[in-house]
């Protein structure tokens, strides 16, 4: 079986309307993240969260009503079943306090159905600021890792074009987390550590794709004129086509059974991955490759690379 | 051909090095399956005890799971430095315990080295450190030196005392790690009372005789204080408040005292303007608090301004247990004492919980080193008739009245509101003082239920993603997909082998990671096929179109993987806990498909292309 067999897209000629679509993309973005901004789970923000389990299933504004009369402020979601909501309130040190009245507040107003808290998770503001410190510094490091990588394996103008679609793709997929933040009930879009962890596989595997298509203009190119690089391009991102959908097509199905099946802990983050990969497949088609072709015609320099 | 039997010893060893690593957790799992078979409990007992080597060998070689599959608690807990380095101090004044107090604020939301703080601070507002700390003539370099030394020694002291704790109070595998200058990671699995074991690590177990003031003088301070019109600040912790507002009809509507007139118990949920509304005092000279304002008086007590006010070296403490009246109100007593303890834990050589011999009450016997009893026969004698009180981490459990000099170094704590805290709190004298406060700052228990839930969901989750990306390379590339699944197999096979062979624990993100490779391995195995297809088109051979694609593929393969490696590799160093899981297994998938995903396909093509298996059409 075979798709895209022999595909001849004129990518480098149309390039100026993938950057129109990656503009909009990213502004669109940028806008919602300083409009609306991010929906911040517990690890950056802080508080705590309890996932009250019932044998049978529940109306969730019976429980926040009954919580929220016993003293407990904060958000009660559905969570995952109907069976399980998910409550979201303010850092607790000290979580007896909080289990106990929980417990107590839901096993006298709601007697037929025993409620069982399943899991609590309480992070202070002083870690929740850390993690953040932390995530920042690895995705920054990642960046600069993946520029020098490339550098050496190839050229820094192509590096510079892998690292600059790699911000676009995690940029994109934040907007996104930010205009859809909070819409969905099944899925909640809140950046926490798992999203981070999204980020860094994106940012790693955003030039997996990137790296396929350079490799190919590096064995294409040697010793052909630069006016020769357009065709070149189009060549290379042509044959190049099928493996860079069917590699990101095979990531993609193990992404999507994780959001089906691996349970709603796991969705944000498959969520981020499916929606990362699906960008990153485009942009190293029609941000990368294309960007490299615009900083050597501007050059006007013949593409010196490295390697095999 | 020349080196393919190197190749195949190669597969063949890491083959079975990943069985043999894998083979413990299967029996584990045999052994488990077993036991619960037998119809009798006697039977199993009598299967577990003749195969019991076996068994607890599996057990300990099998996969570990994680805290979040198998239940359990993951604490992050912080020592307070800042307490550590008061105490450390001398001729403390007014200004220190300003510049403390912002550098307590300040260093709330990070985790920067305290004493780098402290120096820092001090420097900003031209202070020589020796003016607090150590000996006049040191510089200021050496006495950070020396208060690292003693912040170090403090986190590694805390940790172990911790330890010392967990081990006594008895929880399988505990794992207590010190992370940066200040914080204790501690996770337990399997725990069933997490309000006790957080109890249990969180007491100072700070514990000091002092001298009860005299009755005249309690009340003397309590009228200046509510002449003063002190308001009640806020209570700290915000579970606090709700708790309090959770009992409105616990308050006292008719205590003896003052209370009854402002506090009215619509009032109550309410945090009460006054310090004043909320102590009373009864005729017997009694100063109390009642239960739903306890936290407020507690953290008002506390302030500075408060402390001003009270006579020379006194503190005001409230006690640990409330009395209760007939109607079943409960209120907490107020005591005055002296500041300066006449005797500290640190004497303490045993400690036993029983229950007292006249009430049946649970308490806590503990007997002192020779120098302890020495001077705890010398102050008891010379303070006959007046009260000790017996505080542990600033509350009072009980302030008898000594009736003569005790000579044998015996003294008892009792105020204990049951068994269990009683044993907690040998526990805890046993295992010796945390050299400063603790508190949590991050607390993560997962309950069993919600972990069998987890596993169940990550098993078809790596079900269902190895069929479907098995079923899609068969597919779209026919033999050869059935090539990369073998590999795909192996993959996973030496995965879950090195995580089980280095003990490393599975969780939820780990299998999310597993899955993850699955997708990605196989990404070699695409750029190799590709490869070959188009070399073939070319109207190359197969046996050279083979050769070509795998050599010309391989720099792309070796790019994407460094990449990702690398990216696995950060999020190993910058993340925590949970993430490190998913960082883990996806750094093992990626570096073992560089293997199976290159090596071990060349192989079988090579073997099916001399036995002539394999046609230009086995690609698809």
């Amino acid at each position: 079986m075979r798709v895209f067999k022999k595909t001849n897209f004129n990518f480098i000629k149309h390039r100026k309307v993938a950057y129109i679509i990656s503009c909009v993309l990213l502004v669109s973005g940028l806008v919602s993240l300083f409009t609306r901004g991010l929906n911040y789970g517990i690890d950056f923000k802080g508080g705590s969260e309890v996932v009250i389990g019932f044998n049978k299933p529940v109306d969730v504004g019976a429980v926040r009503a009954i919580l929220t009369s016993a003293g407990v402020n904060g958000s009660v979601k559905q969570y995952g079943k109907d069976s399980a909501v998910l409550l979201r309130t303010d850092f607790h040190g000290e979580t007896t306090n909080l289990k106990a009245l929980i417990t107590n507040a839901l096993a006298s107003r709601l007697q037929g159905n025993p409620a069982q808290i399943l899991s609590i998770q309480a992070v202070g503001p002083s870690i929740a600021s850390d993690m953040k410190f932390s995530a920042i510094k690895a995705l920054v490091a990642a960046m600069i890792g993946i520029l020098l990588y490339v550098s050496i394996r190839f050229e820094f103008k192509f590096a510079a074009a892998g690292v600059v679609a790699i911000f676009h793709d995690v940029l994109t997929v934040l907007g996104l987390f930010s205009l859809l933040g909070g819409i969905f009930d099944f899925m909640p879009l809140e950046v926490d550590q798992s999203i981070i962890a999204a980020f860094l596989t994106i940012a790693g595997y955003s030039i997996t794709d990137t790296v396929v298509v350079y490799d190919r203009i590096r064995e294409r190119v040697r010793g052909q004129k630069p006016a020769d690089y357009e065709r070149i391009f189009n060549e290379s991102m042509n044959q190049t086509l099928s493996r860079t959908i069917i590699t990101s097509g095979t990531v993609m199905i193990s992404v999507l059974v994780l959001f089906f099946f691996a349970g709603p802990a796991i969705r944000g983050f498959a969520f981020a991955m499916f929606a990362g990969i699906l960008i990153g497949t485009y942009s190293s088609i029609f941000v990368a490759a294309p960007l490299v072709f615009d900083m050597h015609k501007r050059a006007n320099s013949a593409i010196k690379l490295r390697g095999a | 051909m020349k080196n393919n039997s190197f190749k195949l010893i190669l597969i063949a060893v890491v083959a079975l090095v990943s069985v043999w690593s894998i083979w413990p957790t299967y029996r584990d799992y045999a052994f488990t399956k077993k036991l619960g078979s037998f119809r009798s409990g006697e039977d199993s007992l009598k299967y577990a005890l003749e195969h019991r080597t076996e068994i607890e060998h599996a057990k300990d070689k099998s996969l570990k799971l994680g805290l979040d599959l198998k239940g359990g608690m993951h604490l992050v807990m912080e020592v307070d430095l800042f307490d550590l380095i008061e105490q450390k101090a001398w001729n403390k004044d007014a200004n220190f315990y300003r510049i403390m107090a912002k550098l307590r604020s300040a260093s709330g939301n990070s985790s920067d080295n305290v004493v780098d703080l402290l120096a820092a601070e001090f420097k900003k507002e031209n202070i020589r450190l020796s003016r607090y700390f150590y000996d006049i003539r040191n510089t200021d370099q050496e006495i950070v030196g020396k208060l690292n030394k003693e912040s170090q020694d403090a986190l590694v002291r805390a940790k172990e005392i911790i330890r010392n704790r967990i081990d006594q109070y008895g929880v399988a595998e505990p794992v207590i790690q010190t992370q940066g200058s200040r914080r204790i990671i501690i996770e337990l699995s399997g725990v069933t009372d997490e309000a006790r074991v957080r109890r249990l690590l969180k007491g100072t177990a700070k514990l000091e005789f002092r001298l009860v003031k005299e009755p005249e003088l309690l009340l003397r301070t309590i009228e200046r204080l509510n002449s003063a019109q002190i308001q009640a600040s806020s209570p700290q912790a915000p579970a606090d408040s709700a708790m309090a507002a959770a009992k409105p009809s616990e308050a006292p509507a008719a205590s003896a005292a003052t209370v009854a007139d402002n506090a009215a118990p619509s009032a109550a949920p309410k945090a009460p303007r006054k310090l004043s509304d909320v102590i009373g005092v009864m005729q017997n000279g009694l100063v109390f608090t009642p239960d739903y304002a306890r936290d407020y008086v507690a953290s008002t007590l506390n302030r500075e301004d408060i402390r001003a006010l009270l006579p020379q070296d006194t503190e005001l403490l409230l006690s640990a247990k409330p009395l209760q009246t007939e109607k079943g109100e409960k209120y907490y007593p107020i005591y005055l004492v002296q500041k300066t303890p006449e005797l500290t834990g640190g004497v303490i050589t045993e400690a036993k919980a029983t229950f007292g011999a006249q009430n049946s009450q649970p308490e806590v016997l503990m007997s002192m080193n020779e120098e302890g009893t020495s001077k705890w026969a010398r102050i008891t004698g010379a303070n006959i008739g007046k009260q000790i009180a017996i505080v542990l981490d600033g509350t009072v459990y009980s302030a008898p009245v000594v009736q003569s000099r005790i000579p044998s170094g015996n003294s008892v704590i009792n105020g204990i509101s049951g068994l269990d805290e009683a044993k907690d709190l040998e526990i805890i004298l046993k295992a010796g003082a945390l050299p400063a406060p603790v508190r949590i700052l991050e607390e993560r228990t997962v309950g069993p239920s919600l972990g069998s839930d987890y596993i169940r969901s990550g098993l078809l989750s790596l079900i269902w993603g190895f069929t479907a990306v098995a079923v899609f390379m068969i597919v779209y590339y026919h033999k050869a997909g059935i090539a990369a699944d073998i590999a795909l197999v192996l993959n996973i096979l030496i995965v879950i082998s090195v995580l089980a062979g280095f003990s490393a624990a599975l969780s939820l993100p780990g299998i999310a990671g597993i899955v993850l490779t699955m997708g990605m391995a196989v990404d070699a195995n695409v750029l190799i096929y590709e490869r070959i297809r188009e070399e073939l088109d070319e109207g190359k051979s197969l046996r050279l179109a083979v050769d070509a694609g795998y050599n010309r593929a391989f720099s792309s393969i070796l790019d994407s993987h460094v990449t990702t490696l690398s990216a696995a590799f950060l999020l190993y160093v910058y993340g925590i806990g949970p993430i490190q899981g998913f960082a883990v297994t996806l750094m093992i998938g990626t570096g073992a498909s560089l293997f199976t995903a290159v090596v071990v396909t060349r192989v079988i093509f090579d073997l099916l292309l001399g036995g002539k298996f394999m046609t230009e059409k086995s690609f698809g």
